[in-house]
């Protein structure tokens, strides 16, 4: 185990947009519940659990996705012995763990004010932190592969929001087929065969586990890193 | 504008372009978008291609290529957007700003240069998208008006809602980290643009629209792929209702007005803080 | 820790070949690298700090092997690396980004850290400016920052890159005895565009030239290389077009030049002593 400082350094490291991502998202989900001028139990419900489901997953992909690239000492970095993928893992999880105590603390404050048991479809209390836990792991694990692939901040960001932007625009033809179901990130909020949900949060906890393996694979081969940035 | 400006504006459009469109990432995103879109099912292809998704009758060419024009807008507009975030905060990063600086360009001429010419080279995989679309659909339905059609609607719909996003891209990382603009920008896209004005308070059908809502309905007399559609003017029960006068053709050049002048305005904010920074 | 080179070759994309087909074995203690720009000493130095992987050819650093990943994170664990091109964090103080380094070079103790980057910033009198973020520093203080991280975990091989690029005269003359203290039974590589540098604090030197080994011996059989080819010539009129001027200074009756030519260049040259720079320049410019 590391010492806590170096875990530190790193949460400064992963930048403002991570630590600023997730509560602004939240307070937007929130503001636009509040906004709601037909104060319907569900739907506001619904929005409030959209915040978890949709709005943080979305910053937490972005940030993941600005966190390979534009390191101004990555040489001094690839020649320390800590090996550099393991960093930027380290600064994944500090994002993605960040991410988690806001939507954590958000959904304790939704089961303990009632809001959240007013979404029919909420899976309960504990399974329900899947909620947020699956779409969050899910598009941060593609923030941080497009990251390593495409070694910059712009593209990696980009594609993370355009996958987010299609889910939210065709969430009935994304739902039409069995992969498409499994990989739907909306699936409590938007999900329409609720059947699946189950399968869906497992199926996106895997695919993040899987782009993780496969961004530390390309991560592996550190000439990459160095120059030649696509500017 | 003097010669010495003019010259400067030129000179920054041409290289910013030049160093734009070579970008992998400027034709790999929006190809990818397409990919992804294709795979879950790309309903405009069907709406375009399948005579049976429209009960044997195709849409009539005008509707058919403004349709695929709000699709490729409302979606490649979000990777436009993210990829012109860092453009001008790059200078800065890549310590080219002192040199550029010191040169007696003009500064609004160099970020006017770099907005236009940036911009115009993220926008060229996003045309190539649209009229190749656009192009198939003309020969497979032998409609070659629906050519003219996709050119209309591109110079009032799609170049003024990019040339509104390409402003606040460059200008608001200048006071925020670019992260946090992509994913404010991608909230602000989905709200100010898809939500239902009784939902709550939005952009959406104002003449602040960058989807175009004011000239698809009343230049180019859209209203959805089935013709029932609203795309402009007031909702009942919806807030910011002052902001949707009914949609007449004056009504559609003012929100394009609106636009870049909202546009401009970003600029203008933009080259402030540079020049307070300097 | 001794530096065994076979047959080695780094082609990057597109075909540019930085080495081509290096031996080279480097001993205990200073050792200097010269060679022009895109000579491949960069690349070189990447290759023996484990961030580029060669394309062909054997690299064993004190008996690991470069190619294998056991082998270049052991040679890691004993490095000192001050890269041509260093990149700080600004938002971190002198202090803080010491440490960090410390952190990732493996120092987890927190009173070794704190005792070993104190000394450090001692060495490279920052003390004064420890707790400062590094965005407000000059070139040179960033550069002595690089040099201090290099020598956080007490490396037994010590690279360094340009690594008295914006230092100031003093500052120079301080690393460079700095450098020579340290070496001891230690490995510095040092590779310098700045020929006295080498000819102050290195016994022994390589040049490169477009990315294969031209030279490999003492300083003073590279200041040999030179004998009889360095010439002064003094003038009102142009300078020499023979040969390379290496030096031209106001003269009474015109300008004193110094040039490096097979030949004299003018009847009236007369050949003179020659220094490690006019050795290195007869290497290079045949």
């Amino acid at each position: 185990m590391r010492p806590l400082t170096l875990w530190r350094y790193e949460a400064r490291r992963a930048g403002w947009a991570a630590l600023l991502g997730p509560p602004i998202a939240v307070a937007l989900g929130v503001s636009a519940a509040l906004a709601n001028p037909r104060p319907g139990d569900a739907t506001t419900a619904r929005i409030l659990l959209g915040a978890l489901e949709m709005a943080v997953p979305l910053a937490a992909g972005v940030a993941c996705a600005s966190l390979v690239g534009r390191d101004p000492a990555v040489e001094l970095q690839l020649a320390a012995p800590t090996p550099y993928r393991v960093t930027l893992l380290r600064r994944m999880v500090v994002t993605l763990g960040w991410a988690a105590v806001v939507a954590g603390l958000t959904a304790a404050v939704l089961i303990a004010t009632g809001w959240w048991a007013r979404w029919p479809a909420n899976h309960g209390p504990f399974a329900g932190q899947l909620t947020w836990v699956a779409p969050t792991a899910g598009l941060g694990a593609v923030g941080f592969a497009a990251g390593a692939v495409f070694r910059g901040p712009a593209a990696a960001g980009a594609l993370v929001t355009t996958l987010w932007t299609i889910q939210q625009f065709f969430g009935d033809l994304a739902q039409r087929h069995l992969p498409g179901r499994l990989l739907y990130l909306f699936a409590t909020t938007r999900g329409a065969v609720p059947g699946d949900w189950t399968e869906n949060r497992l199926a996106l906890l895997g695919a993040a586990a899987a782009l993780v393996a496969l961004a530390l694979v390309v991560l592996a081969r550190s000439e990459r890193l160095i120059g030649e940035e696509d500017e | 504008m003097t010669s010495q400006t003019a010259r400067t504006l030129g000179a920054s459009l041409r290289y910013e372009f030049r160093m734009q469109v070579r970008k992998r990432s400027v034709w790999i995103v929006p190809a990818l978008t397409v990919v992804l879109f294709l795979l879950i099912g790309g309903s405009l292809l069907r709406d375009l291609f399948d005579p049976n998704e429209r009960k044997g009758q195709p849409a009539e060419a005008r509707t058919a290529v403004v349709g695929l024009a709000v699709q490729v807008h409302a979606l490649l507009s979000i990777g436009f957007g993210c990829l012109l975030a860092d453009r001008l905060i790059r200078d800065d990063r890549l310590r080219v700003a002192p040199i550029l600086d010191a040169t007696p360009a003009r500064p609004g001429a160099r970020l006017v240069g770099k907005y236009l010419g940036a911009g115009a080279a993220t926008a060229v995989p996003i045309l190539v998208v649209y009229f190749g679309f656009a192009a198939a659909y003309a020969v497979h339905t032998d409609a070659p008006q629906a050519l003219g059609w996709a050119l209309a609607t591109c110079a009032v719909v799609i170049v003024p809602g990019l040339l509104f996003v390409a402003a606040f891209a460059l200008t608001l990382p200048l006071v925020m980290p670019a992260p946090l603009f992509r994913v404010i920008f991608v909230g602000y896209w989905l709200w100010g643009n898809v939500v239902v004005p009784d939902m709550m308070p939005t952009l959406a059908r104002t003449l602040v629209h960058p989807l175009g809502g004011y000239p698809l309905d009343a230049l180019l007399d859209f209203h959805g792929i089935d013709g029932d559609d609203t795309w402009a003017g007031p909702v009942p029960g919806a807030t910011l209702n002052f902001l949707r006068p009914a949609p007449t053709p004056t009504t559609a050049w003012l929100s394009i007005a609106v636009l870049l002048v909202v546009a401009a305005a970003a600029l203008a904010g933009g080259h402030a803080v540079r020049a307070r920074r300097a | 820790m001794r530096i065994e080179i076979s047959g080695l070759t780094k082609t990057y994309r597109g075909g540019v070949a930085a080495l081509d087909g290096l031996d080279l074995t480097v001993p205990t203690g200073m050792f200097g690298l010269l060679g022009a720009n895109g000579a491949g000493k960069t690349t070189l130095m990447r290759i023996l700090a484990g961030l580029v992987r060669p394309t062909s050819g054997r690299v064993t650093v004190g008996g690991h092997d470069m190619s294998t990943g056991a082998g270049r994170t052991a040679v890691q664990r004993g490095l000192g690396y001050l890269p041509q091109d260093l990149g700080v964090y600004p938002d971190l103080t002198a202090r803080q980004f010491l440490d960090y380094l410390a952190l990732l070079k493996g120092v987890d103790d927190r009173t070794t850290r704190r005792r070993r980057v104190g000394e450090l910033l001692e060495v490279v009198a920052l003390t004064g400016d420890a707790d400062r973020r590094l965005r407000g520093f000059s070139g040179g203080m960033r550069q002595r920052v690089g040099i201090a991280q290099a020598l956080l975990a007490d490396p037994q091989l010590l690279i360094v890159d340009e690594p008295t690029a914006g230092l100031d005269p003093q500052e120079r003359i301080r690393f460079r005895t700095l450098l020579s203290q340290f070496a001891g039974r230690r490995t510095v590589l040092l590779s310098t565009h700045i020929v006295d540098d080498i000819a102050q604090t290195c016994g022994e030197v390589a040049v490169l030239a477009r990315g294969r080994l031209i030279f490999r011996g003492t300083v003073d059989e590279l200041t040999h290389r030179a004998r009889g080819r360095v010439w002064s010539v003094v003038t009102d009129g142009p300078p020499p077009a023979e040969g390379m001027v290496v030096s031209a200074l106001p003269h009474e009756g015109g300008t004193r030049y110094r040039v490096v030519a097979p030949a004299a260049p003018d009847p009236r040259a007369r050949p003179v002593e020659p220094a490690i720079e006019d050795g290195y320049l007869a290497l290079t410019t045949r």
